[in-house]
């Protein structure tokens, strides 16, 4: 039987229709960006590996994301510690300040806002560099040159990033901490040693753990993101553009999706 | 598809019964092609007639909807994945923008493949790509520049020295003289006849350019609406008596094929 | 390398050098580095809301911390396991109280030095322990006398000093 077309369907059930289709389209699309994923860490596991251009990854996923995500830590951390030291006023509770910034910022915010920076940074400049490379049958060429572009291009980006986001997340848990203590010390009359020994008493490794996880996790997310729309895009610089807003917004819910679900799990762990 | 004549020269490629069609609109309607080892064919065509899928399928850049891409008498497309990268390892590919990566400087560019893939170490890679850079009338000056330093034509050399640098059997150019200077893709066109000739390799060239047909082609063949709807060799394109090519070679407005826009 | 790239790798620089610097600051001042503390564990009757991380105290110091909580499939009594500074030794004979902070407040353990002349040693038990008071219990107890006795008190009643704010009868954890 011919598929009807829209036009000739009875107008109530339309809605239905449109509804059903991007349900549909939500779901392959999230098969595509599975199998996506598979194949890239198929890529990653397997030789032949590309450490020159892991390198270059880990410099620039890494090390140049390093000011934002301190910056982004240290100014979390200081609001964090103001606001905290409100709340606990309401209870008479302002000297439990320190612990609460420090199970904050290792537990959630440190991992979460290090990766929404790094969406904004590194899938922006993945979704466009790729695009850009499929655009100008880069990807193409690749592919004629005898290398697979899943292990030449993909690997090493996803693979960087789920190695360089825990030790960003180290670095944002230290520096959020200090944003605190900064706020502390200099505005609210907390004596620093003891600001220090009193997070350092409180804080368990699992609270640090639980955050690299995290971190480990969203950090792939972030990258394949990025692979994903760039290598996918189409329709050169409008094509490049979209795919950059779409790797954006995607890793972005994305990772507020996975926080959720790794917290549950972690919580009722 | 009958067997070709048993007294000519197994095809080096052949395309049989080639069917591919883009959300509904087929691009290549049973498309059949055989080129000989060692000769240069062009394909010629307006805008938008599939001359580009064509290519792409015979280099294993796109998966055919039906028919079967023979390489050396090997079906493309059944051939186990090891195989298939051996029967495409043997290619090389002129891309019509140059296609070089924009990260690497140009030495890096052509010898990407040898170091890569064939893992021919750096030195003796630069070394080849130096001499496959000679080839193309380029100094070992520009070899550590970036590609966006260089003009166009430079950069269509450039791309053609990463092309041929690992000696394939097979080339493909796509429109390597679209955006280019009457000179400059005169002298590519050059290039590409003493590449081809000096490999002793088969070449497939896709073009709308008739100069760069008639200077490039041992044979022509036109593709419209997705069939060949002509082939003969290049001196033939002027007297072929067939109404398509009559028209495209006139370049007019009113025959059989009808202007893309 | 562009100029720009230069800039990037300082700035980069000074934050790990920055966060670095903290980390060193806080090891020296607060650093729990060295002074790794000594388990000990503890049987209470009930443990009411005590979680894993609570404050383990001496006279309003804190000198440990509750490292896990389990129940003894035999006895029924959670095992309290605590993680105790290395720098304040106990007697043997101490009590471990589960109290809380307030009415509503969260649960930690106070500890009450006896009197014995030797040490709690890595690994032992403190014997003595009074666990936590089920408050609503009491209060329901309370509203309404006849009611069965409140679910979850731990068997013997315990002689131990009077704790926190919840009046008679208070039940507590098995005396020693």
């Amino acid at each position: 039987m011919a598929p009807l077309s829209d036009a000739e369907l009875p107008l109530v059930l339309q809605p239905v229709r449109s509804v059903g289709r991007s349900v549909l389209d939500m779901l392959q699309t999230a098969g595509r960006v599975a199998l996506f994923g598979v194949r890239g860490v198929r890529a990653m596991l397997a030789p032949p590996w590309f450490p020159g251009q892991l390198g270059r990854q880990l410099m620039s996923v890494g090390y140049f994301s390093l000011p934002v995500v301190g910056l982004t830590a240290v100014f979390t951390g200081a609001a964090l510690a103001l606001n905290i030291y409100t709340g606990g006023g309401r209870f008479n509770a302002e000297q439990i300040m320190p612990q609460i910034v420090a199970l904050g910022i290792t537990r959630e915010l440190g991992p979460v806002l290090a990766a929404l920076m790094l969406a904004g940074r590194v899938s922006a400049a993945m979704a466009a560099e790729i695009g850009a490379m499929r655009a100008t049958e880069q990807i193409d060429a690749l592919h004629t040159l005898s290398t697979d572009p899943y292990r030449y291009l993909i690997a090493p980006r996803l693979l960087a990033t789920v190695i360089v986001m825990p030790l960003l997340v180290v670095v944002a848990d230290i520096i959020g901490i200090a944003g605190g203590w900064v706020v502390a010390t200099k505005t609210l009359d907390f004596n620093g040693a003891v600001y220090v020994k009193n997070t350092w008493d409180f804080l368990q490794n699992w609270d640090v753990e639980s955050g690299l996880i995290k971190a480990a996790v969203f950090g792939f997310l972030v990258a394949l993101m990025g692979c994903y729309h760039g290598y996918h895009s189409s329709g050169g610089a409008r094509g490049v553009g979209r795919a950059t807003t779409h790797a954006v917004v995607s890793a972005a819910i994305l990772i507020f999706a996975a926080d959720y679900l790794l917290t549950a799990a972690f919580t009722h762990r | 598809m009958s067997e070709p004549p048993k007294d000519a020269e197994a095809p080096k490629l052949e395309w049989r019964n080639i069917r591919k069609a883009f959300e509904g609109k087929v691009v290549l309607a049973d498309l059949d092609l055989q080129v000989t080892p060692g000769r240069s064919l062009v394909i010629i065509g307006g805008s938008g007639q599939g001359k580009s899928v064509t290519i792409k399928i015979a280099a294993g850049l796109m998966s055919a909807d039906a028919g079967q891409m023979l390489v050396d008498g090997q079906d493309l497309f059944a051939l186990p994945p090891k195989a298939r990268r051996g029967a495409l390892a043997q290619m090389g590919m002129l891309f019509q923008g140059g296609a070089l990566f924009d990260s690497l400087t140009v030495w890096e560019n052509v010898a990407f493949r040898l170091i890569n893939a064939d893992k021919v170490a750096r030195k003796e890679a630069k070394t080849r790509a130096v001499g496959a850079l000679e080839r193309v009338r380029l100094g070992a000056s520009v070899a550590d520049l970036y590609p966006s330093e260089l003009s166009g034509g430079m950069q269509k050399r450039v791309a053609l020295a990463r092309a041929v640098v690992a000696n394939p059997q097979v080339i493909f150019f796509d429109e390597p003289t679209t955006g280019l200077d009457p000179i400059t893709s005169r002298a590519i066109n050059t290039l590409i006849t003493e590449q081809v000739k000096g490999l002793g390799c088969t070449a497939v060239t896709i073009t709308h350019d008739l100069d760069s047909a008639r200077s490039v082609a041992d044979e022509i063949a036109m593709l419209n609406d997705g069939v060949i709807v002509w082939r003969g060799p290049a001196a033939d394109i002027d007297r072929s008596g067939n109404p398509y090519v009559d028209q495209f070679v006139h370049g007019r407005a009113d025959g059989p094929i009808k202007p893309a826009i | 390398m562009a100029k720009e790239q230069w800039a990037e790798m300082g700035v980069g620089a000074v934050v790990i050098a920055a966060a670095a610097g903290f980390l060193a600051y806080s090891l020296t001042v607060g650093g729990k580095g060295a002074g790794h503390g000594y388990p000990v564990q503890a049987k209470f009757g009930q443990v009411g809301s005590l979680a894993p991380g609570a404050v383990v105290s001496v006279a309003g110091v804190k000198v440990g911390t509750v490292s896990s909580i389990a129940l003894d499939p035999k006895t029924f009594l959670a095992v309290v396991k605590l993680d105790m500074d290395a720098k304040t030794p106990l007697p043997a004979d101490s009590t471990a109280k589960i109290t809380s902070d307030g009415l509503l407040g969260g649960q930690h353990i106070v500890i009450e030095p006896g009197g014995s002349a030797d040490n709690l040693k890595a690994g032992s038990e403190i014997e003595n322990t009074q666990g936590a008071v089920d408050l609503f219990g009491l209060v329901g107890q309370f509203l309404r006398p006849s009611a069965p006795p409140a679910a979850g008190a731990a068997p013997a009643p315990s002689g131990a000093s009077p704790s926190s704010a919840p009046p008679e009868p208070a039940r507590g954890g098995t005396g020693a």
